[in-house]
Formats: structure tokens, C-alpha cells, sequence
């Protein structure tokens, strides 16, 4: 039995109450009310423009841009994530021996700073970097990875998904082997062969740790930042500008505080709904197979 | 897995796979070392280098270059110094409020709950610009505090504890009381030493996420005196283009902590994963 102890509660919760009205409600009511304004985050006198950087935000072509780029990045990035951290988690799962020394050693990546690997992309990369120079000495190609609109989303994309891939693949391997290999063994029987083994068993059976991981990339797709800051500055051309880049660069470069706060707003209703049916989406083919 | 019947070479080849599939995902690292160490005209050019010396790291530890002196080793200090407050304030305020949210039974704990949830699936990008008026406000512009107080609490370390504590069983709570134990006690004597695995996993997630942080430093610090390693790093990036190899150096003082640490608690995270995973 819980004791009813309202005291010990609230005092408990106490910091979290504090940070939470602070650190929360105030910055989210203000948010509102910047949003309202065209202040600059420098002069002393604020205008109330109602709703007219709404209005601004939705017309600008910018910001189509990074609505768009942001579904883009859904596109590559998930997809990429998924096949890197299905092949760590199949590798892995397939030894007898030692699996959480590998598995220990794939989740290195995610101990990596955006900041650092863009420097090492940027150095692989670069023009004379060692994999262009091969490139261009050995077959004749010039790639300008970060200077054209679709590698540079590629480049980027493959940098987070190379993050995440030891991550993911360790709630892949959880899923792999809550898989009763009796399964396997009616199915072989059957003379069910590999390909369809691993689409009608494999990915049913580890439906609920592959939601987990489409979930938390999801999330991740909707929150570039850093690679994109560091590496491509959201170019070439806006092809990279996400809305954390561009509300960024309205708020802190040209110091558009109120615009910033709507597109911000925006941003999040956008990123909020487009979860929402994401998620349905996902749930719907769990219910296919018979998952909850 | 059936069919492959485990015959020695399959075992054998199924490790090499495994072997050659993680150097390439680690050769990041590789790559990231070994150019630290290069020679000044081989950084950036080959995918090994031929030639290596200390002069990368000279530099870091020393000021006398011709290119403005960089305070690199003060950097990793105060990123030492923020992460290392800002992970212990959101681990303390964790299991104390999960401990309420789950052995406390008091008046708006269902509110609490609910809220915390709303908070952890709120996109945070939001609050960006009024947290940094906010902090601009409160004189905590290009300060540790303004660095660490918004940064003090994580709803996902709340939420993870809270799902861990329910699972510990009441009447070992009541026995203690029993015993003359207060809640404090019980909290720190008895549940945060069962819950070993768990906090390992909270810490090191925490731990390397506010490590890492660029957007929230970078946009608080505005001097040397406060600014951190990662921050610092970013912003060398374009004045150092020519000197790739100090900040290859840099780098790798930036990610060494934390593969050690990873590294030290690998046994417990492996544990605590297990749990978290079910």
C-alpha cells in the first residue's frame, strides 16, 4: 500500500515544478507573444504585428524549402539508419561467442560529436581529400560531395545514420532474439527459403523493436542541426536547411527574433502532426501482423 | 539461426564479416587518431598516413604559433565542468522526482506524470529563442550557470527512472520504513543501489548527449573563459582549414573521455540495455 503523503510529493517534484515553470511555461508563453512581435533582439522598442510573420513564414519560399528538405532527410536517412543497424544487428546476433564485446564496440559511434565527424567528412571529402583524389586519379570522377543539392543531403544523411547504426542495432539484436529459433526450424522444415524467412518471420517477429527504432529516427530526421551548421551551412542552395538551421539562422545571424518565433512555432506543429501520422502509420502495419 | 548447421569455416567466416564490417564503422576513429598524429603535409591526404609527428598535439598544449594562441585545454575543462554538473543535477532531480512519481502517493501526481510526457515529446525548438532572452535576462549570458541551469533536468531520465521504480516492490519500501528508515534514506540506501544498471545506462546517454552539445553552449558562451571544447572546435572549423591537424588533435581530446567512460561502465551498460530493452 502507497501512503497518501502530499508533502514528501510536492517536495520531492519540487525541482522539477521550479525548472518546469521557469525553464518551460515562461520561455513557451513568451514564444507565443515573440511570435506577435517584430522585435530584433536589439532594440529597445518592440512593435505588435499580429499575425503578419506568420504570414511572412507560410509565403516565403525558404521556408517551403525547409519543409521540404525536412521529409527529404525522413526519406534518406530512416531507410539508411534501418539497413546499417539491421546489418550490425544481423552480424552480431549470427556469433556464438562475444556478441557484447561487438555490440559494445558498434555503439562507439554514437559517442561522436556532429562537430567531429563533419571535421572528418569534410577532410575525406574535401577536393583533395583521399577519397576524391583516388576517385579522380583512378576512374576520372569528380565528385563535389558537398557541393551538390542531393549528395550533400546523402553526405549528411549518412553521417547520423552512421551515428546511430550501433544504437539501433542494439535494440534490433534485443528484438532478433526474443525470435524462437523453433520458429525457424518449423519454417525450414516447410522449405520456406532465406529471402522469405527473413520478411515473413524475421521482421513480424521483431515488429515492436523495429517500431522503436523507426520512432527514435523519426524524431531524429525532424531535429538536424549540428552536421548541417557545421558541414554544409544548409546549402548548396538551402538543399540541407532544415527548420532547426533556418530558425537558427533567422533568430541568431539576422537576429529576427519574432519571425524566428513563428517559424519555430510552425516548425513544431509541422514536426507534431507529421509524428503523429507517421507513428499511425507504423501502428497500422504492426496491427498487419498482429501486434497491438 | 537454422539451417546454417554450425560448421567451423561458417563460424570462422561469420567473425571475419563481423570483423572487417566494424573496422570500416570504427575507421572514423581510426582515421580521426591517426591524423592527429600525421605529419602537417600528409593530414587530409591519404587514408593512412605515411609519416606522423607530435606537432598537432604541441600545438594544442602550447600557444606560441603564429595563428592566434587557442585555449583548447581550458575548452575541455569547462566542458569537463558543465557536463559533469549539468548530468549530476538531472540525475539527482531523477530519481528524486521518479521515486515520488512512483512510491509517493500525493495530490496532482497523475498531473506530473502526464506533463512529463507532454514535456519529453515537445519540440523543444520552441523554447530556443525565449530560453536564451530568458537567460540574457537573468545575467547568465556567457556563464557556466547559464550553460547548466536549463540544461539540469531531462524528462527522459525521469521517465526512464519512473519505469524502473515501479518495478521494485512496495513492501520492501514498507519494511524499511518499518526499520525507522526515512524516504531520503530509502531512496539513496535502498533503491539507487538497486538500480545500478539502469543508472549506468541513464548516465552514459546523458552524460554523452550534453558532452556533445552545440546549439544551446554555443549560443550562451561568448568568450574563452567559458566557451567549451566542442563549441571551440566548431568554431576553429573555418579560421583552422588550413591547419586541419590541431584540430583533428582537438577532436580526439574531445572524444577520448568518453569512449574511456563508455568503455569503464561497458559491463553495466550491457546490463542495464538488457532491462531497458524489455
Amino acid at each position: 500500500m502507497k501512503r497518501m503523503n502530499n508533502k514528501l510529493g510536492w517536495l520531492f517534484t519540487g525541482p522539477y515544478l521550479v525548472f518546469t515553470i521557469i525553464f518551460f511555461l515562461l520561455p513557451l508563453l513568451w514564444s507565443f507573444w515573440l511570435a506577435l512581435t517584430n522585435w530584433n533582439l536589439i532594440s529597445p522598442d518592440i512593435k505588435f504585428v499580429g499575425l503578419s510573420n506568420f504570414v511572412t513564414a507560410i509565403t516565403s519560399p525558404t521556408i517551403h524549402q525547409a519543409f521540404w528538405v525536412t521529409y527529404k532527410f525522413l526519406l534518406v536517412f530512416v531507410p539508411l539508419a534501418l539497413i546499417l543497424s539491421m546489418l550490425v544487428a544481423i552480424l552480431v546476433n549470427r556469433l556464438p561467442r562475444f556478441k557484447g564485446l561487438f555490440m559494445v564496440a558498434f555503439f562507439l559511434p554514437y559517442l561522436s560529436s556532429g562537430v567531429v565527424t563533419s571535421l572528418i567528412v569534410k577532410g575525406i571529402l574535401s577536393y583533395n581529400g583521399p577519397i576524391s583524389t583516388w576517385l579522380r586519379t583512378t576512374f576520372g570522377l569528380d565528385i563535389d560531395w558537398l557541393g551538390s543539392p542531393t549528395s550533400a543531403l546523402i553526405v549528411v544523411s549518412f553521417m547520423i545514420a552512421w551515428k546511430m547504426s550501433g544504437y539501433y542495432g542494439l535494440i534490433l539484436v534485443s528484438g532478433l532474439n526474443s525470435i524462437n529459433n523453433e520458429i525457424y526450424e518449423a519454417a525450414a522444415l516447410d522449405g520456406v527459403n532465406r529471402w522469405q524467412r527473413f520478411w515473413k518471420i524475421t521482421i513480424p517477429m521483431m515488429y515492436p523493436s523495429l517500431y522503436t527504432v523507426l520512432i527514435l529516427a523519426i524524431g531524429v530526421s525532424f531535429g538536424i542541426f549540428t552536421e548541417v551548421y557545421q558541414l554544409t551551412g544548409g546549402g548548396p542552395n538551402g538543399a540541407t536547411n532544415t527548420w532547426q538551421m533556418e530558425i537558427y539562422n533567422q533568430a541568431f545571424v539576422n537576429l529576427k527574433s519574432g519571425y524566428a518565433s513563428a517559424v519555430a512555432l510552425i516548425a513544431a506543429v509541422i514536426t507534431f502532426l507529421s509524428i503523429g501520422v507517421l507513428r499511425n502509420l507504423i501502428e497500422k502495419w504492426g496491427h498487419h501482423y498482429g501486434w497491438n | 539461426m537454422v539451417g546454417t548447421k554450425n560448421k567451423p569455416y561458417k563460424v570462422a567466416l561469420n567473425y571475419a564479416i563481423t570483423i572487417v564490417f566494424l573496422l570500416i564503422m570504427i575507421f572514423p576513429f581510426i582515421y580521426l587518431i591517426l591524423n592527429s598524429f600525421a605529419s602537417w603535409d600528409q593530414v587530409d591526404k591519404h587514408l593512412i598516413p605515411t609519416s606522423y609527428t607530435l606537432r598537432s598535439w604541441q600545438w594544442l598544449f602550447s600557444n606560441s604559433v603564429t595563428v592566434a594562441p587557442a585555449p583548447w585545454i581550458a575548452a575541455f575543462f569547462h566542458t569537463f565542468l558543465v557536463t559533469t554538473i549539468s548530468v549530476a543535477l538531472m540525475m539527482l532531480f531523477a530519481v528524486m522526482v521518479a521515486y515520488a512519481l512512483a512510491k509517493v502517493r500525493f495530490r496532482g501526481r497523475k498531473l506530473v506524470d502526464n506533463f512529463i510526457i507532454f514535456q519529453m515529446f515537445f519540440p523543444a525548438i520552441i523554447l530556443l529563442i525565449p530560453q536564451f532572452l530568458l537567460v540574457t535576462k537573468m545575467g547568465m549570458i556567457d556563464s557556466f550557470s547559464g550553460m547548466i541551469l536549463p540544461t539540469a533536468v531531462s524528462m527522459w531520465a525521469i521517465f526512464m527512472y519512473t519505469n524502473f521504480f515501479k518495478a521494485i516492490p512496495d513492501t520492501l519500501i514498507e519494511s524499511a520504513k518499518l526499520d525507522g528508515a526515512s524516504d531520503l534514506q530509502i531512496l539513496f540506501k535502498i533503491v539507487i543501489p538497486m538500480s545500478k544498471s539502469i543508472t549506468t545506462v541513464i548516465f552514459l546517454f546523458l552524460y554523452t548527449e550534453r558532452w556533445t552539445t552545440l546549439l544551446w553552449d554555443m549560443i550562451v558562451s561568448k568568450s574563452d573563459g567559458t566557451v567549451t571544447l566542442n563549441v571551440l572546435i566548431s568554431q576553429m572549423f573555418g579560421p583552422y582549414g588550413t591547419y586541419p591537424g590541431p584540430m583533428y588533435a582537438a577532436s580526439v581530446l574531445l572524444t577520448l573521455p568518453l569512449i574511456v567512460l563508455f568503455l569503464l561502465f561497458s559491463k553495466n551498460f550491457q546490463d542495464g540495455m538488457q532491462y531497458t530493452l524489455k
